[in-house]
């Protein structure tokens, strides 16, 4: 494993917000890091909307706010001194989307942190880094916690937790 | 109208009294409307309306108004008309406030996929003339879980080992059933006590209600999880084992005064978990698999298979 190949798994959230800007923070403009931003999308149930039309609608706006943020964070590296050629962004379709025909490699999405420890694994990834919600028990049992899953099930490389 | 209701009653129901005959709907989305005496006209059939379905709870009956009792006029079987209701409404889990919705396509589909199924309710959907979606369900006779445990009459230990052992073995095929659906993408969205019916005749548990869905697709299952959760440790308790309850049953104040914050539900902070702190001949095993549901694990199952890996050997060891 290399440890300067660094995947990123952001959502749209302040807390992947804080992942990056610590990322960009450490890594600076070291020449040798890889650093990789991960977006699985997700989006809401079909069955929560009336008409196909609203789902659609609903979907639209959390795939551009994915757009946006993977965006934003390219530009957060940046400005941290990380040099553009090193960043790279990913963004897997979630298998039921409604906005294009899924490619074969989609998101089944029921289970993230699982998603995001076979691309480590699979393309070996040194350090992967995520943001943490920093929420009660119940919160974690209920929405689950996908930095608590990567770090119980992390193994040959190091995760940085960001909270 | 009524005259082709009274029509209809004089052929298939004349025991049905005249008076009361009411109107056809082929239009059902006004199902306030829709009461005793009417017909329901569904992909040729009729179905008259006897009454509203009513959900009993802590003592309180319910009306579902989009849930009528029928009479299918052509063959004179009972059904469950269930017809299109839009309900939103935040549900409160512990300090948790979720999203919470009615969806019939949802029910629909996961009719289609159990069709045959008998762990499941049984049942077909059909679309009225404006395309309202309805759902016409076999009637299950029996009662609910929870009527079921109540029902038996013996003490906590007399119950634990000779009625519980095949109780458990019905909540692991029950449990095993809700597994089916996740394996198909879907979920059951309101995994409770009363809403396993357990059939009269075979008292196999089935299933039943499908509609409810929720805005909680970071986590799909966890909540259908949690629901077999709480009912796994209301068998193994007998009753809700609460402060309250446990004054009732007889446990002294030191018996309580053991107990920790850790020891109850991560959700229903009242709700005892560890009954083997109160029940000692509950085996640790078994205890095990309720305490993931504690307020004091760090390790949630994140699927019933990972539940039932760890509950399925508890059988093995009841009666011990």
């Amino acid at each position: 494993m290399n440890p300067k190949k660094v995947l990123i798994a952001v959502d749209a959230s302040e807390n992947a917000l804080r992942a990056v800007e610590y990322t960009g923070e450490i890594v600076g403009n070291s020449e040798e890091f890889h650093i990789e931003l991960l977006t699985i999308e997700r989006f809401p149930d079909r069955d929560l909307f009336a008409t196909d039309e609203e789902w659609k609608e609903k979907c639209a706006e959390h795939q551009q706010a994915f757009m946006d943020f993977l965006a934003k964070a390219r530009q957060i590296l940046i400005n941290r001194g990380v040099l553009e050629d090193n960043i790279f962004e990913r963004y897997i379709v979630s298998c039921k989307s409604p906005l294009r025909t899924p490619p074969l490699a989609c998101s089944i999405g029921t289970n993230i942190a699982q998603e995001i420890m076979n691309i480590i694994k699979d393309e070996e990834f040194g350090t992967v880094v995520i943001g943490r919600r920093g929420v009660s028990k119940e919160v974690e049992f209920l929405f689950g916690s996908v930095s608590t899953k990567i770090v119980h099930y992390a193994k040959g490389c190091t995760v940085w937790v960001v909270s | 109208m009524a005259q082709e209701v009274r029509d209809l009653v004089k052929r298939y129901y004349p025991d049905f009294p005249i008076r009361h005959c009411g109107k056809i709907y082929r239009d059902t989305t006004e199902f306030m409307n829709i009461s005793y005496g009417d017909v329901i006209f569904i992909d040729g059939l009729h179905y008259m309306v006897l009454r509203d379905e009513v959900e009993r709870r802590f003592g309180i009956e319910d009306p579902k108004y989009w849930v009528k009792r029928c009479r299918l006029l052509e063959t004179g079987e009972r059904k469950i008309v269930k017809l299109v209701f839009y309900e939103e409404f935040q549900m409160k889990l512990g300090h948790t406030e979720i999203l919470c919705h009615r969806s019939p396509q949802k029910e629909a589909r996961i009719l289609d996929l159990v069709r045959g199924d008998m762990r499941f309710m049984q049942g077909v959907s059909f679309q009225d003339d404006v395309d309202n979606n309805m759902r016409v369900l076999d009637l299950i006779r029996g009662r609910s879980l929870d009527h079921e445990v109540y029902g038996i009459e013996q003490d906590h230990e007399t119950y634990f080992r000779e009625s519980f052992p095949v109780i458990l073995e019905k909540f692991i095929g029950a449990s095993e059933a809700i597994g089916f659906l996740h394996s198909h993408g879907e979920k059951h969205g309101d995994v409770r006590r009363d809403h396993i019916w357990v059939e009269s005749k075979t008292k196999k548990y089935r299933w039943i209600d499908f509609d409810y869905t929720y805005d909680f697709y970071q986590n799909p299952f966890a909540l259908d999880l949690f629901g077999l959760g709480n009912i796994l440790v209301f068998i193994v308790g007998k009753v809700d084992c609460t402060v309250g309850t446990m004054s009732e049953m007889g446990f002294t104040k030191d018996d309580i005064g053991k107990l920790s914050p850790d020891d109850f539900s991560i959700i229903f902070q009242h709700r005892l978990v560890n009954l083997r702190k109160i029940y000692p001949y509950i085996p640790e095993k078994l205890n095990n698999v309720m305490l993931h549901f504690s307020l004091g694990s760090d390790v949630y199952y994140d699927t019933v298979d990972e539940m039932l890996d760890d509950l399925r050997p508890c059988l093995d060891i009841l009666g011990d």
